[in-house]
């Protein structure tokens, strides 16, 4: 009788799932063993997480504008890239909370006060001491720190250039993500498989080309891809303590510009005075003619190719995509297929998803290419800048508070 | 001198407002995405009811092998003598040679019980998460095998890359404190 309770207790657990085969009835009174599954490895509590954050932003933010020491940054760096990178292994970064900031604040669902601890606070630093976060504690920079070598200076317009690259990394890749496509922003971190010693091989060998890069071109992932650069260089634009080369007078001696690994030293200029403030105003006219033609052209080319081009990734695309180029004799090839016919889908209901989500991302991607041009425009006014600068001083926007320039500066001596 | 001063306060006063504007406008986009604050991480975790068995979690995982892995849940097992997920349909005998097996790396362990009931159980170490055996259990047998993301390997990316390569979007995100979508229990 004992026996034919378990049958039914069991009968009724297996109810809904395929039972071909009845379960046995063991006459040697072999019991059903249960599989076991190991709980969540976390090294670390969400509380901890975020503690150890502030407590290396802290730490950092004193060594970059109290000891104003290089060793003392770069070995707490290391410290931190052994830590955030190599024992607590990347995720979740800054970085990637972008994406799920950006989809909290979208679409709700709401967020774990962890992501969203490590999302706003190496913000409220650089908005308060600059971009402390890249100095020491951020795992990525600090593994390409290591690798700076021989830095070239790169010429002015190229890094003009180069550095859209992280404002079209964010915008277009919140187009993507706040669509459903997926997190971009992290499928393109470089390094996540060296943090773990266990990676696909692309994502290996990619991660050593932007080490190797990183020997000659200083941090490029940090200068030229970061999209959080993006938001962490505008909160230090406004810095309210932000990094000095020197807490003395500067002497002009220029050793801090031969140092600076990404090219952040602002050399000293007069204020632009009688021929040349017209000649600025001519341009700045320019500009202001220029500037709507950017934001239409961007915000077109985002609507017609950019958004198509993001769509594709999207999963009910990509599985009308492989509907239209597949036939019945080829369907098998494509499990995506499979997969809608299991839950149900149908071809025209397929379609017509496909289409509005198209459509969504075209509106998105106009409206990322609008400010895009707009982003530029603003950047380039901001290239005739009027105001004059006597000293050598660390550029706001660059700087990213690795303390190359303390050691060299003849103030500094002195003082020390 | 004393309007420079005035100056450099105003000037003072501006920069405190917009660190204050910046300040909050971080605070109410973190406040808004935020509006129900969870406790507790999420991780990742495979459907087993949407798993069309692709083959994907094998390749596309950070991790090499896989912290997908097949697991059993042996009260829908049939304890078959010839199971569906364990011998290779052409499998010229049934007994335990390399050759008869689907598992490409061995790892399901036949143990006999009584006649005619053989247990079958998976040794993770060496199961690399292919799905070959759920996919021919679930076809032909009582689909008592399936795969689940292993939670002590898992590396909780914040993206999980098989979870974009999956062609069923059968990965979901489930609290840490009831980490597994057990088949048997679903």
């Amino acid at each position: 009788m004992k026996g034919a309770g378990w049958m039914l207790s069991l009968f009724a657990l297996t109810a809904r799932a395929e039972s071909r085969f009845p379960q046995p009835q063991f006459d040697s009174g072999h019991v059903v063993p249960q599989a076991f599954h190991p709980p969540v490895m976390a090294i670390v509590s969400e509380w901890m997480d975020v503690a150890l954050l502030l407590f290396a932003l802290g730490v950092a933010t004193w060594l970059v504008h109290r000891v104003r020491s290089r060793r003392w940054i770069l070995a707490f760096s290391i410290l931190c890239l052994a830590w955030f990178g190599f024992i607590r292994q990347g995720c979740f970064c800054p970085i990637g909370t972008i994406q799920n900031v950006a989809v909290a604040a979208w679409q709700g669902g709401g967020l774990a006060w962890g992501i969203a601890a490590f999302f706003a606070l190496p913000l409220l630093f650089a908005i308060l001491f600059g971009r402390i976060f890249c100095a020491a504690v951020c795992p990525l920079g600090a593994l390409q720190d290591l690798f700076i070598i021989r830095p070239q200076r790169i010429p002015r317009a190229w890094n003009a250039v180069l550095r859209l690259a992280p404002l079209i990394v964010l915008l277009f890749g919140l187009v993507y993500t706040l669509n459903g496509a997926g997190y971009l922003i992290c499928r393109m971190d470089p390094f996540v498989g060296l943090f773990r010693r266990s990676a696909p091989l692309p994502l290996l060998l990619a991660g050593m080309a932007v080490l190797l890069l990183g020997m000659v071109v200083a941090r490029p992932y940090c200068r030229y891809f970061c999209p959080y650069s993006v938001l962490l260089e505008g909160c230090s634009r406004l810095a309210w303590k932000p990094v000095h080369i020197t807490t003395e007078t500067c002497i002009n001696c220029r050793l801090c510009v031969g140092v600076c690994p990404v090219d952040a030293v602002e050399i000293p200029r007069e204020a632009p005075t009688g021929a040349t403030r017209v000649v600025l105003f001519r341009r700045f006219v320019k500009l202001m003619v220029i500037a709507p033609l950017l934001v239409v052209g961007f915000s077109t080319a985002g609507w017609m190719k950019v958004g198509p081009l993001l769509a594709a990734a999207h999963p009910v695309v990509k599985t009308r995509e492989a509907m239209q180029v597949s036939t019945p004799a080829t369907e098998a090839l494509y499990p995506a297929i499979e997969a809608a016919k299991k839950q149900g889908q149908t071809r025209e209901n397929l379609e017509a998803q496909a289409e509005k989500i198209i459509e969504k991302f075209r509106t998105g991607s106009a409206v990322a290419g609008g400010l895009f041009g707009l982003i530029i425009a603003l950047r380039m006014l901001g290239i005739s800048q009027l105001r004059r600068r006597v000293e050598h001083e660390a550029d706001r926007y660059n700087c990213i508070a690795c303390g190359r320039c303390y050691p060299v500066c003849p103030k500094n001596i002195e003082n020390a | 001198m004393a309007g420079n001063e005035r100056q450099t306060t105003r000037r003072n006063l501006l920069s405190w407002l917009f660190r204050a504007g910046t300040g909050s406008v971080i605070a109410t986009l973190v406040y808004r995405a935020s509006g129900v604050i969870r406790g507790g991480r999420q991780v990742w975790q495979l459907d087993p009811r949407k798993c069309i068995q692709c083959g994907k979690c094998e390749t596309e995982c950070v991790l090499q092998p896989s912290a997908v892995k097949c697991t059993h849940g042996y009260v829908m097992c049939g304890y078959c003598k010839l199971c569906f997920g364990y011998f290779k349909p052409d499998a010229s005998r049934l007994d335990e040679a390399a050759e008869n097996q689907i598992c490409p790396t061995g790892a399901i362990n036949r143990k006999f019980i009584e006649t005619p009931y053989f247990e079958y159980t998976i040794n993770e170490p060496l199961c690399t998460g292919c799905g070959l055996c759920v996919k021919s259990c679930a076809n032909f047998g009582n689909g008592s095998l399936y795969l689940q993301v292993r939670q002590d390997r898992c590396k909780n990316c914040n993206t999980c890359r098989i979870a974009e390569a999956c062609p069923a979007q059968a990965f979901v995100r489930v609290s840490e404190h009831s980490p597994y979508l057990l088949k048997e229990k679903l």
